[in-house]
């Protein structure tokens, strides 16, 4: 009977699809860290089931098959209602240091959100609880579900407007409710399934979902300018594009403060909301205003012939590249749908390449005279240090070396940021440039330039080193533009004519940078925020708040400067905060009385197994996705591709489990190992392979992932076997536990990622596998 | 509000002087009122904000005015700069790109009394060159760029001020002067106490 594994791989995958897609729609109606949060936590909705089926007594089947089918009718009715009553909660986060009401309203956020959540759980739940005898086929089930939901995620935000497609999470929940259907059914139960099915049918066909953007955003200010039109929009896994039109509207990073001329017509183009850069239209393709952004500083040294754009975004340093005379652009970029807008008339001197850029640089064979990362995007995320916790492998020491590697004899790496303050951002950039040339064979003393204007930071990197001649071209250069220059070989003193810093940090950067990694290992260490150069391994090149020094910078008191410089840690710490006390107040005091008032045994050991592997689970994927996606060369396809292979190896491995009977521990201390080895192999092994082509890599990331997932389905239900037995309030806390510890995981993962690197990472994996081995290995027969 | 602002470090009596006179809550929507004088900024429409007095304080004490000068407002928003700015016995031009804003602003400014300012709805990257030159020029919105006609718009002499960061969480304060022979130069400074809408989290 396979009815209820298939309702149950139904709810599991509407609820993947609800989260996935509420995620996306959060980061785009408020901002990334608080969708992270909001969403994260309303997961413990899944915990939440666990407890009120493991405080309520035991019941009879009958009772659990109606409760069942009201849980199952109920499910997409929640996943069609809550989005639609979040959206209209009009909390402004911004409030919430000042304002006590905004809290009332987070919480009413987070309770509804967390509702379709707590109805899917219950559906799993009961399902296990009611097929005692094979938990393996109906969690198998639920890991399938949530495969395939991972896959159709992606699928709807390339194919339907995301506030479109939420109601297809609801249209699938009332499928698996359908599925769930029995004769023993209660007939009101029944007609609210298929009214249920109905209203998500009718949802998906006529969308009525609104998407009220942040009034904060750039996107609606600037719609908002005399004469502002949206010109286009796209819809992708990898954002939402919009392209605006406005004679208000201009984008010249850090332009000199000596420039007089005219401004050329620009578009401005929004991912999510937010400025992505600006497509300058008009003037001949060779506007005035290009040769005073500090970003041409290396056009400076003459002409680059062949120029490599990394990030082209808008294509803004394209445009650059080619009013400089560049022969030949290749302008690298990801999101395909800002290249269609950048570029729509096509220029012949311009090679549009919609990739990952580290694959490029890794597959290419071509060499440039010039490979430039410019600035994409307004100063405001920079500055107060909301891109914290994004993965970016483009700003690693592995990445500067790829690019180094790019350059013809002459050739120079330019690398230009915004000048946020305090510095971070600009330092690293430095400290990584010199550690790159190191690695790589060259002298950074010979070989590294830094400028800043009033706004933004220009670091050049060229292995083969400037000349007197050179030097001279950029002093002039500079100088005409009002730049400084803080760093060039030769150099002994800071020198600031234009623009005064607090301190002269770049030129003691470049100072320590040039002088050997000792004495650059020294200047990260002494300077306040960790700017010290970023490996593959931990690729948070814009993390800059070292951990341990939270608590002094809190300590400072509201209104300092510095707690406020770096919003993504502190978003990752309230939410491992709130995770945390709802764990203690939802999980662990209900456990606590109810045993004491039931004389329970052994929930101990069999919430602590379940928390374990619960967390292991969340700790491995999060490495293994962050490893095999720099492999696959996609955030978002490879994540996917990582994620549904993870949940689908998982699955058939749980259905695999219940062919098994005995040693239960077996399983988890062999992914213990397992982990331990791929903590020491696997990035190792994606460096190598990232050359080869596309399908070779993606076969690879398979068969590393293939044993590891299928042995990951199978400690839970050999775990319910061994450790609850058939009663259910014991698979219920076993439940709870899980699903309290995967929602408090993902925070804790990503603090040990961020802090320590996925290599890392894979270590407390395999440590935690360790631990729960032990326990149900000593657990009484 | 105008101790805690003296707390922080602005020191200029003229200026905490003129805090003390304009009343705040008459700037800020009628929902807000109550909170008129609570050191952060509140929201006006637009996305915009009423900056933190702290801040608005702090560019004006960098200002370095005195009465009789004329002063460009870049970004009038709710018009509290700048009746600050008036108080201070300044003469005021103020730019808005919203035209609601701008109404709304001019009228307010009038009923209040402020009649040394003026207020113009248009696009504040050209300035208002029929008042120019300037003594102090005032930015409260930055885009990454500083419009050239509000460099030329200064007198040799004179000092602008603008924020960077974001429109809603100022990160960081820049000071440009121009010298008598109108060289520019510029000094990165730092608010020490600022309350930023909480940019990472709404």
């Amino acid at each position: 009977m396979l009815a209820r594994p298939i309702a149950v791989g139904l709810v599991s995958a509407a609820t993947l699809v609800y989260e996935v897609l509420l995620v996306r729609l959060f980061a785009i109606e408020h901002f990334h860290h608080f969708a992270y949060m909001a969403v994260g936590v309303a997961m413990l909705g899944f915990g939440l089931s666990g407890t009120a089926l493991a405080v309520t007594r035991d019941t009879g089947a009958q009772r659990q098959v109606r409760r069942l089918a009201w849980a199952a009718a109920l499910t997409p009715i929640l996943l069609l209602v809550s989005p639609a009553l979040a959206t209209r909660v009009s909390l402004d986060a911004t409030r919430l240091a000042v304002d006590p009401g905004q809290w009332a309203l987070v919480a009413l956020l987070y309770a509804l959100l967390a509702l379709p959540f707590a109805g899917a759980a219950l559906v799993i739940l009961l399902s296990l609880a009611l097929e005692v005898d094979r938990p393996g086929l109906t969690y198998g089930g639920s890991f399938l579900g949530s495969g395939a939901g991972a896959l159709l995620s992606i699928a709807l935000m390339r194919w339907v407007p995301l506030p479109d497609a939420l109601s297809w999470s609801a249209v699938l929940a009332a499928l698996g409710a359908l599925a769930a259907l029995r004769a023993e059914t209660p007939r009101p139960a029944r007609a609210l399934t298929w009214l249920a099915l109905a209203l998500a049918a009718s949802a998906t066909a006529y969308p009525a979902q609104r998407l009220p953007v942040s009034p904060y955003k750039g996107l609606p200010q600037v719609e908002a300018f005399p004469g502002a039109q949206r010109v286009a929009q796209d819809w992708s896994p990898l954002g939402w594009v919009v392209a605006v039109d406005a004679p208000a509207f201009r984008f010249a990073p850090g332009l000199s403060l000596a420039y007089q001329g005219p401004f050329p017509a620009q578009t401005a183009l929004f991912v999510d909301g937010e400025l992505a850069g600006a497509l300058t239209r008009g003037s001949a393709g060779a506007p005035e205003f290009l040769d005073w952004l500090p970003s041409s500083l290396p056009f400076a040294l003459g002409a680059r012939d062949r120029v490599a754009v990394i990030g082209a975004g808008a294509g803004l340093e394209v445009a650059n590249a080619l009013s400089h005379g560049a022969s030949q652009v290749t302008a690298v970029e990801l999101h395909g749908d800002l290249v269609r807008m950048a570029d729509p008339g096509r220029n012949p001197r311009v090679r549009w390449i919609v990739q990952d850029a580290r694959t490029f640089a890794s597959r290419t064979s071509a060499q440039f005279d010039l490979v430039t990362l410019g600035l994409e995007g307004g100063p405001g995320g920079s500055a107060a240090g909301v891109r914290a916790l994004s993965e970016d492998f483009l700003h690693t020491t592995d990445a500067y070396r790829a690019y180094l590697r790019l350059l013809r004899d002459g050739g120079v790496l330019a690398v230009t940021r915004w000048l946020s303050v305090p510095l971070r951002e600009p330092v690293r950039v430095v400290m990584t440039a010199g550690e790159a040339l190191r690695r790589e064979g060259y002298r950074p003393s010979q070989a590294l330039v830094v400028a800043h204007s009033w706004a933004t930071v220009t670091v050049l990197a060229r292995p083969g080193g400037f000349s007197t001649n050179d030097l001279q071209t950029l002093r002039a250069w500079t100088a005409q533009r009002q730049l400084d220059l803080d760093w060039y070989p030769g150099l002994t003193q800071p020198v600031e004519r234009f623009h005064r810093l607090a301190e002269p940090v770049l030129f003691q950067a470049a100072l320590h940078a040039a002088a050997g990694p000792d004495s650059a290992r020294a200047f990260s260490r002494q300077y306040p925020f960790d700017v010290a150069p970023r490996s593959d391994a931990r690729p948070y090149p814009h993390h800059y708040l070292r951990l341990t020094a939270l608590p002094a910078f809190l300590a400072r008191g509201q209104g300092d400067w510095l707690p406020f410089s770096e919003w993504g840690l502190m978003a990752l710490v309230a939410t491992l905060g709130q995770s945390l006390v709802a764990a203690f107040a939802l999980l662990l005091l209900p456990a606590l009385l109810t045993a004491r008032a039931r004389g329970e045994r052994g929930l101990v050991r069999l919430g602590g197994y379940f928390a374990l592997i619960g967390f292991a689970y969340l700790a491995a994927e999060i490495a293994a996705i962050q490893q095999l996606s720099l492999l696959l060369g996609h955030p978002v396809y490879g994540v996917a591709v990582v994620l549904a292979g993870l949940l689908i190896g998982s699955g058939v491995g749980s259905v695999w489990s219940d062919r098994r009977q005995g040693r239960a521990w077996v399983a988890p201390a062999v992914l213990a190992l397992l982990a331990g080895i791929l903590s020491a192999t696997q990035l190792y092994a994606v460096h190598a392979a990232q050359p080869t082509p596309l399908a070779v890599r993606a076969v690879l990331a398979l068969a590393a992932l293939a044993p590891t997932a299928f042995l990951m389905g199978i400690p839970f239900p050999t775990g319910l076997r061994s450790l609850a037995g058939a009663r259910t309030t014991r698979l219920a806390w076993a439940w709870a536990a899980n699903g309290f510890a995967s929602v408090a995981a993902a925070p804790v993962a990503a603090l040990v990622a961020l802090e320590a690197g996925s290599q890392v990472l894979l270590v407390t994996a395999a440590a935690a596998y360790g631990a729960a081995a032990l326990l149900i290995r000593a657990a009484p027969a | 509000m105008v101790s805690t602002i003296e707390v922080y470090g602005v020191r200029d009596p003229a200026t905490l002087d003129a805090l003390r006179r304009v009343p705040r809550h008459e700037f800020v929507p009628e929902e807000y009122r109550r909170e008129a004088y609570g050191d952060h900024p509140l929201p006006i429409g637009y996305g915009q904000t009423i900056s933190q007095p702290y801040i608005v304080a702090y560019m004006t004490e960098l200002l370095r005015l005195a009465p009789g000068q004329k002063v460009l407002e870049v970004g009038t928003g709710s018009g509290y700069q700048a009746a600050v700015l008036e108080t201070l016995g300044c003469e005021v031009y103020t730019v808005e790109i919203f035209r609601a804003l701008a109404d709304s602003a001019a009228d307010r400014l009038r009923r209040l009394g402020y009649a040394d300012v003026q207020v113009r709805h248009g696009d504040g990257h050209f300035g208002w060159p029929e008042a120019a030159p300037y003594d102090a020029v005032i930015v409260t919105a930055a885009a990454g760029y500083i419009p050239p006609a509000l460099i030329s718009q200064l007198k040799p002499g004179g000092r602008m001020v603008i924020p960077v960061g974001s429109v809603y969480g100022v990160q960081n304060l820049i000071l440009v002067r121009k010298a008598s022979d109108a060289a520019v130069t510029t000094e990165n400074l730092l608010p020490v106490r600022f309350v930023p809408m909480l940019s990472g989290l709404r």
